[in-house]
């Protein structure tokens, strides 16, 4: 809105000339963070007490013996609190005329209403365990994987024709192949797994967000470079015009991010719950097809990608099949904790991992 | 009465469906009835119908899958397919009335028939018969569509709450009750004076498993042999795998001498098949027989108490379930078949000393044996048949209820193996010591029951039930069920290629072996075949396993017969290269250890990695200590402060969460209180 009001207002000189910040991309990103921020750390206490009114908290309180250390009666769904200051902050500070934008934001929206369903079922059902069923909730998202698919083979698409069905990955500068018949078969499940990835990574306080604002952050650079024909010229990359909007989207999510890890983090007052990992996982997943880096996103998203490949490895061929544990436990957080690491211990070392990946991930953007 | 002129029979597959309608049929038939009976090709029906002079169609059917699997897609063809030939059928024949005895080929009739009429294209009315006192799930659907269910147990009416009706068992032909002077002249068998008879037999077909019992059983009836003369029909099996009379044969050559078959000829004879069974029936003071729904009505129609041995593994468990019906009702007695190590594979077996004495206990109580004679003859309504023709006629006539006074079942049914082991698992949680399943289930027949249920499990293809057997069996504490989970825990049949190249190991697999070793724990019993299955358990080759056997050795223990065999390959788990195993090891070196064994290994682990790895060494030193093992106390003294004592985990303290809960449980204690005041 406020990009529009400067477009408006602005012509070339007069009163309002410092209004032409906003067609600075930087001036537009700080702005999108400070506001995300302000609005979390506003919103969230107020938003907390709501769901504690509400009932609307993590399990019921009367199922099992508490121990003194449990994590019952915790609200879920501070994820809607990210997800509504993400939208305000957007709302004010992009340009919301950008196809990209668009779509990350209706990427975000449908994985968060996804979330939002399940987390109401199971307080309805005052158990943790019964949400929306799996297969619905697959049935969903893969709606919209599909949709993404059928968005970018059509001319509606926000990438450029000749980069329709291209894929890169790191360290190479010219694409591994151009086809759609493998490309957007790929697209799909690549935004099914890391829809999902989040949600399994969110199992201790902290854990999930800080990684994720990581992720997002590197994105957002890699967008900004992207959308940057003389940047992108110059690193090898083809140009993505338009595509640095997504920097300040990145930036109103790393702000919102923050914001949440003030109340998130150990002993959490609030959690995530599915409506934040599943729309968290589903913008990470739209951002990373929209920039071409869907490979990148095994080493940038390393952390999410181990997190989700142990838990299927146990689950689906170990317990399932096998009868059999192949990790002690699983997800890894778990199998770090069973080997005797304090929930605070384990959540900040994989921090330090996901820096690491991040920043590696950031190094394949010269190297090539 | 009003005759009716056209009646559809249809229900097939096995025998125990087809005469039950023929039975009904042969019951409503006057000069001017037209029969036509629908079934299956290849089927029981084909050879039996025509033979009784009823002209036969086929539909396609097929049984009703369980779960999810690629079988439903022949059976929604099969049904879709049986559906339209039975309304080209229906619609040539335009019967008044349709009588399914269910098994899967009436289903696709009663489907056509119940389309049909809404369509007002016919007007049949429809009856269903249920013989067994679980119906299967097709003749539960097809419940729905037909006016009556007529059912012959009690059991089943809770099944068919708008429309069931309990009407008993159409016995085809009727067996004359014979007195036992007339029978003894008919049967021409010798019967010496005093002598109780039993007769034994397991259908037409005979029982391999009962026919086995009964041989064995011998050994332990000889002392009783001038009280006894046991009549056994062997049956007509014949197949490459089990050929019922030469089976028998050659196994009481192979149990008893010359002189003991001489013996046991006194007081035993066996036949293939019994052609008069009516003389037989009239004979006996006791029949030991399956639990097939024909079988006990007959039974029950002869006032004969009976030791039921049901076969398992059916579908349902109906027959397990026809026999807790009669047992429930006192007519009978149940003796379960056991899974049991079988030349080392695990398959049905009965105890033969265990069917002796169940014999033995039962012909020396007269008082029991008349009260069961009572209770037998009232189980069921004789005169199944004629009030099926009330029910029917009346219906077609005057469209008035039968009253038929129903007998509702008192019991809850038990419930199924899953919901049991929550239940069993829940109870456990709330009571960590001194937990019994009769906690839970509190008659011991059920009990009895149960155990049966879940050790059925043990032989199940799928490695998920077999591992729910073993569970249920460590749960319900089930003892004598022992031989067969260690049969299980030493079967070293290696899993498919393909699950061993992502890790798996044996056909049993990993988690069924931890969950054996857990179940003998829970029975709480040492034997040395146990303890051998403990040693066997350390050196297993998935880790949970040696987990749980060094958590075993730790519990039982002194209670072990040598608790230093096990010295050795504890010692070996401390360097375990997974924590929860040299965690587990260390703990039970602390039991069964020694100052001169466990104690210099245990005390080297002083800077081992894993602070529950040191934990773990610190207690089995308590453990040692406490024991009064160690003599050298002031070499504890002055190593153990050497230990590594930082850690990277703690246990966080919530104030607020603590107070609450003290609130809480003040607030219960007090209610308590003024509750028992």
């Amino acid at each position: 809105m406020i990009y529009f009001l400067g477009k408006w207002l602005n012509p070339d000189a007069g009163f309002f000339s410092f209004l032409r910040l906003v067609d600075y991309l930087s001036a537009r990103a700080i702005g999108a963070a400070l506001t995300a921020i302000i609005l979390t750390l506003f919103f969230t206490p107020v938003f907390i007490r709501y769901l504690h009114r509400r009932g609307l908290v993590d399990q019921c309180r009367d199922t099992g013996i508490a121990s003194s250390f449990d994590k019952a009666g915790t609200p879920a769904m501070g994820g809607a609190i990210v997800t509504g200051c993400i939208l305000v902050s957007c709302l004010l500070w992009c340009n919301l005329s950008n196809l990209y934008l668009l779509t990350v934001v209706v990427g975000m929206t449908w994985f968060g209403a996804i979330g939002l369903m399940d987390d109401l079922a199971k307080t309805r059902a005052r158990s943790g365990n019964h949400g929306l069923s799996e297969s619905k909730k697959l049935l969903l998202q893969a709606s919209f994987a599909a949709l993404l698919v059928a968005c970018l083979a059509s001319p509606f698409s926000p990438l450029p024709p000749d980069q329709a069905a291209t894929f890169y990955i790191p360290f190479l500068k010219t694409p591994l192949f151009i086809s759609p018949w493998i490309y957007f078969p790929i697209v799909f499940f690549f935004v099914l797994v890391v829809g999902n990835s989040v949600n399994i990574t969110d199992g201790l306080d902290g854990l999930a967000i800080v990684p994720s604002v990581f992720v997002l952050g590197v994105l957002g650079i890699f967008g900004w470079i992207l959308g940057n024909k003389i940047w992108a010229s110059y690193l090898n990359y083809p140009t993505l015009p338009g595509a640095g909007e997504l920097a300040v989207f990145a930036s109103a999510f790393a702000g919102a991010g923050i914001g949440f890890l003030w109340f998130n983090a150990y002993p959490a007052q609030v959690f995530m719950g599915d409506t934040g990992a599943l729309a968290i996982g589903g913008c990470m997943a739209v951002v990373s097809v929209l920039l071409k880096q869907e490979a990148l996103f095994l080493i940038l998203g390393g952390l999410f990608v181990a997190e989700a490949l142990s838990s299927q490895i146990q689950d689906k061929i170990g317990i399932r099949w096998l009868g059999r544990r192949i990790f002690l436990r699983a997800p890894l957080h778990h199998q770090m904790q069973h080997k005797g690491l304090a929930e605070t211990k384990v959540v900040i070392r994989l921090w330090i991992a996901s820096g690491i990946l991040a920043l590696t991930a950031l190094a394949t953007l010269k190297l090539r | 009465m009003q005759t009716i002129k056209r009646i559809l029979l249809t229900g097939g597959g096995t025998a125990g469906h087809v005469n039950p309608a023929l039975a009904i049929g042969s019951v409503l038939a006057s000069d001017e009835s037209r029969f036509l009976f629908v079934g299956v090709r290849g089927r029981v029906e084909e050879e039996v119908v025509p033979h009784e002079g009823i002209p036969i169609k086929y539909v396609r059917a097929s049984g009703f899958p369980g779960g999810i699997s690629p079988k439903w897609a022949r059976f929604l063809f099969d049904l879709t397919a049986g559906v339209l030939k039975s309304i080209y059928i229906l619609l040539l024949f335009r019967p008044q009335i349709i009588i399914g005895t269910g098994g899967y080929a009436s289903a696709p009739v009663v489907v056509a028939a119940s389309l049909l009429r809404r369509l007002r294209l016919c007007s049949a009315r429809i009856f269903i018969h249920e013989q067994n006192a679980v119906p299967g799930k097709l003749n539960r659907l097809m419940g729905r569509f037909a006016h009556k269910v007529l059912v012959t147990f009690p059991e089943s009416l809770s099944h068919f709450p708008d429309n069931g009706l309990l009407v008993g068992y159409p016995l085809r032909r009727r067996i004359a009750r014979v007195s036992r002077e007339e029978a003894i002249q008919k049967a021409n068998i010798a019967v010496p004076e005093g002598r109780k008879i039993i007769l034994v037999f397991g259908g037409s077909q005979g029982s391999r498993t009962i026919n086995r019992a009964m041989v064995d059983a011998l050994k332990y009836l000889l002392p009783y042999r001038d009280k006894l003369l046991i009549i056994h029909g062997v049956g007509l099996f014949k197949s490459s795998d089990y050929n019922a009379v030469a089976d028998t044969e050659a196994r009481l050559h192979r149990l008893y001498s010359e002189e003991q078959l001489k013996e046991i000829g006194s007081f035993y004879t066996y036949q293939s098949f019994f052609h008069n069974i009516e003389n037989l029936y009239g004979l006996s003071d006791l029949v030991v027989a399956r639990a097939g729904a024909g079988s006990l009505n007959e039974i029950s129609a002869m006032g004969l108490p009976v030791l039921i041995i049901p076969k398992s593994n059916l579908p349902g468990d109906h027959q397990v379930m026809n026999a807790r019906s009669m047992e429930r009702a006192g007519g009978a007695e149940i003796l379960y078949e056991q899974i049991a190590p079988v030349d080392g594979v695990l398959s049905e077996w009965i105890d033969g000393e265990l069917l002796a004495a169940r014999l033995l206990s039962l012909i020396r109580d007269d008082s029991r044996l008349q009260s069961m004679r009572e209770r037998s003859d009232s189980f069921l309504n004789h005169d199944a048949l004629s009030r099926i023709a009330r029910v029917i006629l009346k219906e077609e006539s005057t469209a008035e209820q039968d009253s038929v006074p129903a007998r509702i079942p008192t019991t809850a049914p038990l419930p199924g193996n899953r919901a049991l082991l929550s239940l069993l698992e829940k109870a456990l949680e709330k009571q960590k010591t001194g937990y019994r399943p009769e906690f839970v289930i509190t008659r011991p027949q059920d009990l009895e029951y149960l155990k049966n249920r879940a050790s059925a499990l043990l032989i199940h293809p799928s490695w998920q039930e077999r591992n729910l057997g073993v569970k249920l069996l460590g749960l319900l504490q089930a003892r004598e069920r022992i031989p067969a989970l260690l049969t299980l825990f030493f079967d070293r049949t290696p899993a498919p290629l393909i699950q061993r190249f992502f890790g798996g190991d044996y056909r049993q697999v990993g988690f069924i072996r931890r969950n054996i070793i857990v179940s003998l724990v829970r029975i709480n019993v040492v034997s040395q075949e146990v303890e051998r299955a403990f040693l066997a358990g350390l050196e297993d080759p998935y880790y949970e396993v040696r987990v749980e056997a060094a958590r075993a050795v730790e519990f039982f223990n002194s209670r072990l017969s040598y608790p230093k065999n096990f010295l050795a390959a504890l010692l070996k788990l401390l360097d375990d290269s997974i924590l929860d195993v040299s965690v587990a090891a260390a703990e039970a070196l602390g039991k069964v250890g020694g100052e001169y064994d466990a104690l210099p290994a245990l005390l080297g682990r002083w800077d081992s990695r894993f602070w529950k790895m040191r934990a773990a060494v610190l207690r089995g030193i308590l453990h040692l200590v406490e024991r009064g093992e160690v003599g050298r106390l002031d070499l504890v003294e002055a190593q153990v402060p050497r230990f590594i004592l930082t850690s990277t985990d703690f246990a966080p303290h919530f104030e607020i969460k603590s107070v609450y809960r003290q609130l809480m449980e003040s607030v219960s204690r007090k209610k308590e209180k003024r509750v028992a005041q």
